[in-house]
């Protein structure tokens, strides 16, 4: 190892790196992508239309252990085009808002959607008096669904999406606090991950133009990421949150770390404001 | 890795960010004189003082005491020797920006800017030392450093009063930000986390303060108070005396030590709630009897001023000192005590409310010296029963060797270690 040698050049390192600009992605070039990212943001909410609707009925239907097993794969589809469902504030309340958004936590009257439901099944064991809560959610999802199809995806937002998606994962996924009733947190960290790389991936034959260094610790970063969230992987799904060994939620928290800091310049590398 | 190395200013940035200076300093201030905000920022001359980063031992440590202090821990999540070089030279080149100061690059706005902002478009030195240290943990098998742990170096164990609460203990790595203000630790500690985004994991931090005193030109400097309402620190070596400090704070080249250690001090953090309600509510004779000292003066018992020395060879039965005052078992000023001397850094935290509807608040303890063992622990153990325990509560810290120092700009903080550990993996 050579350790002089290589120091007069990292002294340097962020504070004087003066270099050529990029050169301008032209606003064309993304009308392909971003018509792809819609497709498929479409649908992912087709199906967690289809999905959710098949969760309520279980719990309308009193059947328990069946709305159970289904509250992870239905909202899974939600967690992958987040982005887009979040340019609806109204609506991500409704569907994905967790206690703590909420003054009075649990017993809070304007608490629904998922996780009011996930808190019933889960942390109550019961599908008692869950009927009105099911079918707002499942009109809530409707209405994302009919919303989405009149909307103009921005290509700032599309783009920028990769890095809130893991901004969602390194504040709340990583630490078990989002599906904090039924651990099914593993679920929605791989869907956001999802969600980022299909932005990524969109995306990335003008990235690797500007920048391919960036590309490739990107892909790096989510290969490590898939790997370790793979080794949890199940018949259908996920193991629960608390099964994930403290030495694999540091290593996860490395690579998400660095994506979101790399994927946070994504937009000024398309030249997006 | 990350690309954060990766060039992204336009083409036009140099040029501008010239003119950028030049216009700034002759555009004239639209606040005129007399006409004044509340929200007008304080002014201090204090934000230019500087401390040097290059030398045989890392600042912060004999450095004077500024107001406020910040400690962070951190995982080191590098993966291997390599990453943990990188590691070492990022911290030691954003430590020398952050204590030098100066204007941080321009960057194209359609990016997240390099700083943080906080302390404006240059970034103002404000007396600032940052600290690296290790814990324990960082010499396992992980970076096969086994045989380069500093032989005093171990997990901080809990004593009889303390009640440890492992989400504030131990750690791989941690800084310490000395500074005048709180706002330049936080901008050093967010630039830091910033550079550092897959190589450290922050796993605890406490700031803390010293209350500022005006100067009293021709008179007896004071120790700090602190939250007890005490001067902490009466019985500190003199950081002036180098030979003292060999004794004392610094490894010695030749110690019973890995050779890279030499000029490297052992840390010991502590994060100790005090019960002040009860505290606020005890007789002060009760309080000075506890601590050792009277209250306002900080002088010993029989004394009269802060740096007159107790005579307990006098007092064997302890009617003038009580033998169980704090400042009694922890310095006994016998012969054989002079080697458990280490030197107190200390700082006071406030963290808001307890369950029980009381101030949690306490002193950031930190402590420097050559051997862990014969210094913080020794004392430490023989502190365990005293009637200051009713009042205090240990219940965070770790133990840390803080490295040697950066010489030169050819040098980095690690490079000794590493180096020492490449040769015995080269020569076994």
């Amino acid at each position: 190892m050579k350790l002089r040698s290589s120091m007069a050049a990292s002294l340097v390192g962020l504070s004087v790196s003066l270099a050529p600009a990029y050169a301008a992605v032209s606003p064309l070039d993304l009308v392909q992508p971003i018509a792809d990212y819609k497709i498929y943001v479409q649908g992912k909410i087709d199906t967690l239309v289809k999905d959710t609707k098949a969760f309520t009925d279980a719990v309308k239907s009193g059947d328990l252990a069946k709305a159970k097993a289904l509250y992870a794969p239905a909202r899974v589809n939600y967690e992958t085009i987040e982005p887009i469902a979040e340019l609806f504030s109204d609506l991500d309340g409704a569907i994905d808002s967790r206690a703590d958004d909420h003054e009075q936590k649990e017993k809070s009257a304007d608490f629904y959607g998922f996780h009011r439901i996930e808190y019933a099944l889960f942390s109550q064991n019961t599908t008692d008096g869950l009927g009105p809560l099911a079918d707002k959610l499942n009109a809530d999802v409707l209405d994302l669904q009919k919303r989405v199809a009149g909307l103009t995806v921005p290509p700032d937002k599309a783009v920028d999406g990769a890095a809130g998606l893991l901004e969602e994962v390194a504040s709340s996924k990583i630490s078990g606090e989002e599906d904090r009733y039924s651990h099914t947190d593993l679920w929605d960290f791989q869907a956001n991950i999802d969600g980022a790389q299909k932005i990524v991936a969109l995306v990335e034959p003008l990235v690797s133009k500007e920048d391919p260094a960036l590309i490739k610790t990107v892909n790096d970063n989510f290969a490590t990421v898939d790997g370790i969230l793979a080794k949890y992987k199940t018949g259908d799904g996920f193991e629960t949150y608390d099964k994930l060994s403290n030495a694999d939620r540091k290593a996860l928290a490395g690579p998400v770390t660095a994506l979101a800091e790399d994927l946070s310049k994504l937009k000024g590398t398309l030249g997006l404001n | 890795m990350t690309t954060r190395e990766k060039p992204i200013l336009p083409k036009t940035t140099r040029r501008s960010l010239l003119i950028g200076v030049v216009a700034g300093a002759l555009t004239p201030q639209l606040a005129a004189a007399g006409n004044t905000s509340v929200t007008d920022a304080p002014e201090s001359d204090s934000v230019h003082q500087r401390q040097p980063f290059y030398g045989e031992h890392q600042p912060g440590i004999v450095t004077p005491r500024p107001a406020a202090g910040l400690v962070a821990s951190f995982d080191v999540l590098a993966q291997n020797r390599a990453g943990l070089e990188r590691l070492f030279k990022t911290l030691t080149e954003r430590t020398g920006f952050l204590m030098q100061g100066g204007t941080p690059p321009s960057l194209d706005p359609k990016f997240p800017a390099a700083d943080s902002g906080i302390l404006g478009p240059v970034v103002t030195p404000d007396n600032l030392t940052i600290t690296t240290s290790l814990g324990a943990s960082l010499f396992d098998e992980h970076f096969g450093l086994q045989a380069q742990k500093p032989r005093r170096l171990s997990r901080m164990t809990s004593f009889s009063n303390d009640a440890l609460r492992e989400e504030f203990c131990h750690g791989d790595l941690l800084l310490q930000f000395c500074s005048n203000t709180p706002d330049t630790n936080i901008h050093a500690l967010r630039d830091i986390v910033r550079n550092t985004p897959d190589s450290l994991l922050l796993r605890w931090k406490q700031e803390g303060s010293v209350p500022v005193r005006p100067p009293s030109p021709g008179k007896p400097k004071e120790s700090a108070r602190n939250f007890l309402g005490f001067r902490d620190g009466s019985a500190n070596p003199d950081t002036t005396d180098a030979e003292l400090m060999k004794q004392i704070v610094w490894v010695q080249p030749g110690a019973d030590e890995p050779g890279w250690t030499a000029g490297g001090s052992y840390q010991a953090v502590r994060l100790i709630r005090n019960f002040v309600e009860r505290w606020d509510r005890t007789p002060l004779q009760e309080q000075q009897s506890i601590i050792g000292r009277n209250k306002a003066s900080g002088a010993p018992f029989g004394g009269a001023t802060e740096a007159d020395v107790p005579n307990y060879a006098g007092d064997p039965q302890g009617k003038t000192t009580p033998l169980d005052a704090h400042i009694r078992l922890a310095n006994p000023r016998t012969a054989e005590a002079m080697a458990h001397r280490l030197l107190r850094r200390p700082f006071n935290y406030s963290n808001g409310v307890s369950k029980a509807n009381q101030m949690d608040m306490g002193l950031l303890f930190i402590a420097y010296q050559a051997d862990l063992e014969r210094g913080f622990i020794a004392v430490q153990t023989r502190l365990s029963g005293e009637p200051l325990e009713e009042y205090i509560k240990p219940f965070g810290g770790g133990y840390f060797f803080a490295l040697p120092g950066v010489r030169d700009e050819t040098d980095f903080l690690g490079r000794a270690l590493l180096e020492a550990a490449e040769s015995s993996s080269t020569h076994s």
